[in-house]
């Protein structure tokens, strides 16, 4: 039983980390159907940047959990700064031309340019983050986790929220409501919903960036960190649900959970079949997701 | 008439680029260095490139070989196949190597190598490890075989790490844990045939990815095992994972593995995790003979880095130019076939940093590093050590590839 509850606790931690980056998916889905193929490579730059400045930070003599929490402001910036390039560049004209594959290869194409970008900028290798936590793990009832583990979980969660709170009472949250409801009726309701667009690219960017400054110390930084949870998180969004924020936090934790069960209980070698078993039963028998809605388009 | 003042030009121009290729062959002998320079493996390939430029120096310093200067061609393959096969071709066709030297990684030393075979220039492969590199083109089913090695091969290593975990330091239930690469999953082979040759079967033998974060489920498998020992097979940041993630559960074993335990990437990642980690390796910053205490200094003095990034990639890079050298200078000439000639029957006895080259190379026998050579290391406190400095007592310090 011991056993069974540390894979699941290690499940919850890697599959919090697919779901917050799954969460960037929906949230450019929502506003626009479209969404940003990058979105892996958007958190890997964000925590490459959050590597250097809190790196700058430590050496003009700050602590480490001081310059961390500094370094969050930063990564956002840079974050919500990087969304809204690819949204310039690789979204908006193919929305404006009704475009249905550009925005696919422009997304995929600017997050080659990042990779290879960050390969020129850090380098190739997997560099050490540093910890703002101890290192050493917590023994609860005999279940060991890292203290940064329980932060990815609290984090992710916070921040989940806290755009949840941001859409429901603030005037522009509803504004991004709005647009994702029906977006022609929201742009003649006096709505921009381009800037609505740009805005949830920009906020995509951000959760990338900050779950990536979140993972950073667990994980290695470097610049092919981004690929493979991009990957895996886009099977979340898909098992989730695309248009339910709730939904790509439940599918990134059945994923990382049946990831850490298979491994143990089957075999090592078969631990990414199930995750997409997964994906393709969901597909068959509700192809919108678990949770999201099922959509009727109109043609 | 047309034709003709064609034909003419085309020969006139041949002629000249004979005429320059010919003048510049007279004075200076081209080395192609191949190695990944920049990526995940380049701590080997700098190391592996600064050793080789070391010894370059030193031996133009010296009056070069036959009168003739060394020149290092050097290209970046990023651990490729598919650049590695670009690079071989433009060494080949463009550049006019005389022999090339490097190879970090299995794949790309596998796919290239095809060309140098053909085109009979010598290649010295001085880091990559796979058993099969230089027993592609053995006689009799080719003429000749090019390929020739002075790093420490997975056969080799995978019967040490066997020995070591088992008869050395007496465990009995090993878990294997291996990345899902070519290089992991061949070494896990590897590894379990060796510990059936000592009648041991792994409790455990667990498989993950390049890029793999959570080894929860590994490490937890080979736990209920009942595994006493973790033998690897995989690179530095995967490695450091298992580390790290041994230390999260609370449960420490020792690790012991292929040389890759001794990669910066690993012992920087994981820390004080990493202390303990035993790995067979060729040689250890460590100044134990003057040779080994000059080259040291001399790498120091070159980069302006206290700690070697590699330091069995930068004494094998350094060893395999000695070797051609030794070659080029007993064949006289700087002709492929003659070279590998000499390579194969080397008279002279070459002072390597690893050991002395005695005959090193026969027409069968292509590996200059036998399974004597190699002792293991230990990480601690970010360095290698000896694992056990008895091994480098009195004459043991050299120690040199028994005469077959």
């Amino acid at each position: 039983m011991q056993i069974f509850l540390q894979l699941v606790v290690s499940g919850i931690s890697v599959g919090m980390i697919y779901g917050v980056i799954a969460f960037g998916y929906q949230l450019t889905f929502a506003t626009s159907k479209t969404l940003n193929f990058g979105q892996g490579e958007a958190l890997m730059t964000g925590a490459l940047v959050g590597l250097t400045t809190i790196n700058f930070l430590i050496g003009n003599h700050f602590g480490v959990s001081v310059a961390f929490i500094l370094m969050i402001p930063v990564v956002l910036l840079f974050g919500a700064c990087q969304g809204s390039v690819v949204e310039w560049l690789g979204v908006r004209q193919a929305i404006k031309t009704k475009s249905e594959a550009g925005w696919i290869m422009a997304t995929i194409a600017l997050g080659i340019i990042f990779k290879n970008l960050a390969e020129n900028i850090w380098g190739r290798d997997a560099l050490k983050f540093p910890s703002p936590l101890p290192e050493a793990s917590l023994d609860i009832g005999g279940i060991r986790i890292q203290p940064m583990e329980v932060a990815i979980v609290i984090g992710a969660l916070l921040m989940m929220l806290a755009v949840e709170v941001f859409n429901r009472t603030s005037i522009y949250g509803k504004a991004v409501v709005a647009t994702s409801n029906d977006r022609d009726a929201a742009q003649l309701m006096g709505i921009n919903t381009g800037r609505v667009i740009t805005f949830s690219y920009a906020l995509s960017s951000m959760t990338a960036a900050l779950a990536g400054v979140l993972v950073a110390p667990v994980t290695l930084t470097g610049a092919s960190m981004g690929a493979v949870l991009g990957l895996k998180a886009f099977a979340v969004a898909i098992i989730g649900g695309l248009s339910s924020g709730l939904g790509v936090v439940v599918g990134g934790l059945i994923l990382g959970i049946v990831e850490t069960l298979t491994g143990f209980y089957v075999s090592t070698g078969y631990k990414d079949v199930p995750g997409l078993v997964l994906l393709l039963i969901v597909l068959s028998v509700k192809p919108s997701g678990l949770f999201g809605k099922s959509a009727i388009k109109k043609v | 008439m047309k034709t003709s003042v064609t034909t003419l030009l085309a020969a006139g121009l041949l002629a000249t680029t004979a005429l320059i290729t010919g003048s510049f062959a007279a004075d200076t002998i081209k080395i192609g260095v191949s190695g990944p320079f920049t990526g995940g493996s380049s701590s080997m390939g700098v190391s592996m490139r600064d050793g080789v430029k070391l010894a370059i120096e030193e031996i133009n310093k010296a009056g070069g070989v036959n009168g003739m200067k060394l020149v290092a061609v050097e290209r970046d393959d990023e651990a490729k196949n598919e650049l590695g096969v670009q690079i071989a071709q433009e060494l080949i066709n463009k550049e006019h190597v005389v022999a090339t030297v490097g190879f970090i990684n299995t794949g790309v030393s596998l796919a290239s190598e095809r060309f140098y075979e053909e085109a009979e220039i010598p290649v010295m492969n001085n880091v990559s490890t796979g058993s099969v590199i230089t027993k592609q083109f053995n006689p009799p089913d080719f003429e000749a075989n090019y390929i020739f090695r002075n790093a420490a091969n997975d056969t080799i290593q995978s019967s040490m790490i066997a020995e070591e975990a088992v008869k050395r330091l007496g465990f009995k239930k090993p878990a294997i844990l291996a990345d899902s690469t070519n290089y992991g999953q061949l070494g896990k082979t590897d590894l379990t045939n060796a510990l059936a040759k000592m009648g041991v079967t792994p409790v455990a033998a667990e498989k993950f990815n390049i890029g793999d974060t959570d080894m929860t489920a590994q490490l937890l498998k080979a736990k209920e095992a009942g595994a006493d020992c973790i033998l690897t097979y995989a690179i530095g940041p995967e490695l450091a994972q298992i580390a790290n993630g041994m230390a999260k559960l609370g449960w420490k074993v020792p690790m012991v593995g292929s040389w890759t335990l001794s990669m910066s990437s690993f012992i920087d990642t994981a820390g004080v995790n990493g202390n303990g980690a035993i790995m067979p390796e060729t040689f250890i910053q460590l100044p134990n003979t003057p040779k080994r205490k000059a080259f040291i200094e001399a790498y120091q003095k070159a980069t302006g880095l206290d700690r070697m990034p590699s330091p069995v990639s930068a004494a094998q890079g350094y060893d395999s130019i000695y070797l051609l050298a030794a070659a080029i200078k007993q064949a006289g000439s700087t002709e492929g076939p003659k070279i590998r000639a000499a390579l194969e029957n080397l008279g002279e006895k070459v002072e390597g940093v690893v050991t002395v080259y005695d005959h090193p190379f026969s027409a069968a026998d292509h590996e200059a590093i036998s399974s004597n050579i190699p002792v293991f290391g230990i990480v601690k406190d970010g360095r290698v050590v000896p694992a056990h400095p008895e091994d480098l007592d009195g004459d043991k310090v050299i120690r040199v590839k028994p005469k077959a």
